[in-house]
């Protein structure tokens, strides 16, 4: 039987999976992909809270339509917000690999004292 | 329902320490990719069809093409392919500089690296594992202090169409009778979400969407010179390029 705590448990393994990879590579693109990594999670809590939502069918205001929607529509916005900051962090490592090329986040280190 | 979620939920488990371990970028991508392609697995055993669809176009599609392109246009190479701190390379460099022959010799010695069967991993960090498990217990912690209605997903409404049909007393072909029949989870029920409860919000991200296209075009351009665009410098002959 498949119950919510089982799936928020695997979208905090991803999670933490996620923060694992930021916190340990070097190479920017890697980072990158773990932060993807981390927000695939956080969709996954999102639907999930959203299914539960609508399974507590009641009838009463916040259970209609919009309501037991709502967390799908937050997913949907999450994964525009995560494709513009792909996009932009992408161009960004380009152009940081155009000046010192290199993609290592170490060498990006021009304000430091 | 349940089969299909625990056999993704291993596939995502799967790419994702695919992301996490393996050293060469491209490797990694795939891993990602396997694990995002697993989650909308996930969203359709969490009847979230929609979704799910929109998770491979846009991540599976779009964002992995992207990775690619720029693990393309970039040097994947960083200090984790020698498997040394970075103080060491650092000097392994400079030994390069004044004495090329050691550097021959050293490349010699390292050959029988090559055979080892997990060269293709990269070096765990002990400290980043310790913090992202912290994370783990503490999300685990906090899950299993969840109230009891979190134990199990609900009977879904039978149909949306403005009230909710209760699922115990009208069943499924007297619902898809009604001329408002909307099923949870589908295009129709998700974009009727968007567009009649969150219509300001879609039409942001529209406009942030395209704000961040014109940026990353900005960002990724060559000649940025003789443009006038500020904190960038005229280079003689390059201008006319620009």
């Amino acid at each position: 039987m498949l119950e919510p705590k089982i799936v928020l448990f695997l979208a905090a393994f991803l999670f933490s999976a996620g923060v694992y990879g930021v916190l340990s590579r070097r190479h920017l693109i890697m980072l990158l992909m773990s932060l993807e990594l981390m927000l695939n999670a956080v969709n996954i809590v999102l639907v999930t809270f959203s299914r539960v939502w609508a399974g507590r069918w009641s009838g009463a205001e916040g259970t209609g339509l919009i309501g037991a929607h709502s967390g799908q529509f937050f997913t949907l916005m999450v994964m525009a917000v995560a494709a513009a900051e792909v996009g932009i962090g992408l161009a960004i490592i380009v152009a940081i690999y155009r000046r010192k090329h290199t993609a290592d986040s170490d060498a990006s280190a021009d304000l430091k004292g | 329902m349940d089969f299909l979620f625990f056999i993704s939920a291993l596939v995502a488990v799967a790419g994702t320490f695919l992301l996490i371990t393996h050293r060469h970028p491209i490797y990694a991508l795939l891993g990602l990719l396997v694990a995002l392609t697993a989650s909308a697995g996930v969203f359709l055993a969490l009847d979230a069809p929609f979704i799910a669809v929109a998770q491979i176009l846009i991540y599976a599609g779009a964002l992995a093409v992207m990775f690619l392109f720029v693990l393309m246009f970039t040097d994947t190479r960083t200090d984790e392919d020698t498997g040394l701190p970075k103080a060491v390379t650092a000097r392994a460099v400079f030994d390069v500089a004044l004495t090329r022959p050691a550097r021959i010799k050293k490349k010699k010695e390292g050959e029988p690296s090559k055979y080892n069967p997990l060269r293709f991993l990269a070096p765990v960090n002990p400290m980043a594992l310790v913090i992202s498990l912290c994370l783990l217990v503490c999300a685990t912690f906090a899950i299993g202090q969840l109230p009891d209605s979190f134990g199990a997903f609900g009977t879904l409404p039978t149909a949306y169409d403005g009230t909710l049909m209760n699922p115990a007393t009208v069943t499924a072909q007297e619902a898809a009778a009604n001329p408002n029949y909307l099923e949870y989870g589908t295009t129709e029920a998700v974009s009727r979400t968007i567009f009649e409860g969150f219509p300001l919000a879609f039409e942001v991200v529209s406009l942030l969407i395209f704000a961040a296209l014109l940026g990353a075009v900005l960002l990724a351009r060559r000649h940025l010179a003789g443009t006038g665009m500020p904190g960038t410098q005229d280079v003689g002959k390059e201008s006319e390029h620009a």
